[in-house]
């Protein structure tokens, strides 16, 4: 196999393996969004439970 | 057979033509970005002259935070830092449940011709508390970041001098990577120059920015209130917020020297995590706006509307379809040596362009050889994240809002 021949093989595989490690790096972050412990939201006119008060202050 | 030849040979054909538009589109890109990009900068250093002449009108900062306890007080005592006189700070706690509205209360208080206020509230998004610290800011001026930024001493002087135009209704500041401690973010160092900055700064030139960066924005407050403030219901509520104030029939400018220093992800997935809600939001932002890009109405605002939509959708199809087709077609054609010809020139190119961008803004010279990683590796795997989240955002995939963790490098 000429060099060229083989140097751009070389191109074409890294390139597609760089996609490949794209797609699955996306899929392995679907799925740690997917297996997050959800939260739900605070129903509107409700405080969050972690709501601690404190007002503006002028000083 | 001679039907199956004739298709495959229209194939390559269209691969061809399609390889040729990319290669075009590529460097009338650079081309127009670079040449734009530098009128700015030519501006720029004119306009910084007549600094030391300047007022300086009195400005609100707002700093949404939630659960920041990492990286919040080294941003407080970068805005503590900051080259200005009148100063007014208002840290808008969104329901954080670690030590941050603990460690910002520490801070409250006069610290010379600065004020530092802390309002809490319950849960509700990056734009619920900006939207809180808006309402309650007292200065004609606001200069909006995120909690886990920092700005640099003069940041806030170099944004303010566009003020004195009074077409001008926001500018945007220049963000700058801070943890340039791994390949990645060293990458995304580069991204920022290369990518990020050279096309703000290229839309700088034309006052028509189309993304003000959540780290380092500064707004005329009675613009930021006649347009609503932030919306909630897109992912990329600065993007959104710029193109309100866009079709609004403001001017949008920017800075290069108003720094904010960021903390990039870093880890991949991370940063698959960050693009994916930018890629997202931004096409929500722009599907609110349909109208606009229909129907050109003002054209420097449609240009910088399509800009928008080339960069986030059709020019990382095109870079990854490119690249492939161009690679695919040259070796089925016995042209392996081509393949090598093309990526040797691609890279070079990038190289060349890095050395711009670290050169026009003063940057650190070891970042240049990353670009020979750049696009190959990089942007590709970038684009595919980019690709990935704009199918998901055509099939309406629910998502949800998700927090980078900080390591508290800022």
């Amino acid at each position: 196999m000429r060099i060229d021949t083989l140097l751009s093989t070389i191109i074409l595989v890294s390139f597609l393996v760089t996609i490949l490690m794209a797609v699955g790096s996306y899929a392995a972050y679907k799925l740690r969004e997917a297996r997050r412990p959800r939260v739900e939201p605070a129903k509107p006119g409700e405080e969050s439970r972690f709501f601690e008060r404190i007002l503006a202050d002028d000083r | 057979m001679s039907i199956f030849t004739d298709a495959d040979s229209v194939a390559r054909q269209i691969g061809i033509a399609f390889v040729l538009a990319f290669l075009v589109v590529l460097i009338a890109r650079y081309i127009l970005l670079l040449w734009l990009g530098y009128l700015h900068h030519i501006e720029s250093r004119g306009r910084a002259r007549g600094d030391d002449y300047m007022v300086e009108p009195p400005v609100s900062i707002i700093v949404p935070v939630y659960n920041e306890e990492a990286v919040i007080l080294p941003a407080l005592r970068s805005l503590l830092s900051l080259r200005y006189s009148v100063v007014e700070i208002i840290v808008v706690d969104d329901g954080s449940v670690d030590r941050t509205l603990e460690l910002v209360s520490s801070m409250v208080g006069r610290h010379g011709g600065t004020t530092l206020r802390v309002i809490a509230k319950s849960n509700g998004g990056k734009a619920s508390a900006l939207n809180t610290g808006i309402a309650q800011a007292r200065h004609p001026y606001v200069l909006c970041m995120d909690g886990d930024s920092r700005l640099d001493p003069g940041t806030l002087r170099a944004a303010m001098r566009h003020f004195s135009d009074p077409r001008i209704g926001a500018v945007a500041g220049n963000v700058k990577v801070v943890n340039r401690d791994n390949v990645w973010t060293c990458l995304q160092a580069l991204e920022y120059l290369e990518g990020l900055n050279m096309a703000r700064r290229a839309q700088g030139f034309l006052r028509v920015v189309n993304i003000i960066p959540g780290p380092i924005g500064v707004f005329r407050r009675d613009v930021l209130r006649s347009v609503g403030g932030y919306d909630t219901d897109t992912f990329a509520e600065d993007a959104d917020l710029t193109l309100k104030i866009l079709t609004a029939g403001w001017h949008v400018a920017y800075e290069e020297r108003a720094i904010a220093y960021t903390e990039a992800p870093h880890q991949f997935i991370d940063l698959v995590k960050q693009r994916y809600r930018w890629t997202r939001g931004i096409l929500q932002a722009l599907r609110k706006r349909t109208a606009w890009l229909v129907l050109p109405r003002r054209p420097l605002i449609w240009v910088s509307l399509i800009a928008m939509l080339f960069e986030a959708v059709l020019w990382p199809v095109m870079n990854v379809l490119g690249n492939l087709l161009f690679t695919v077609l040259a070796l089925s054609a016995g042209a392996a040596s081509g393949v090598i010809y093309w990526w040797v020139l691609l890279t070079m190119l990038d190289v060349a362009a890095a050395l711009y961008a670290v050169g026009i803004e003063g940057e650190e010279l070891r970042l240049v050889p990353y670009a020979v990683l750049y696009r190959f590796f990089f942007i590709t795997m970038i684009d595919v994240a980019k690709l990935l989240a704009t199918a998901e955002e055509a099939l309406r995939v629910r998502m949800t809002w998700g927090k980078l963790e900080r390591a508290g490098r800022i």
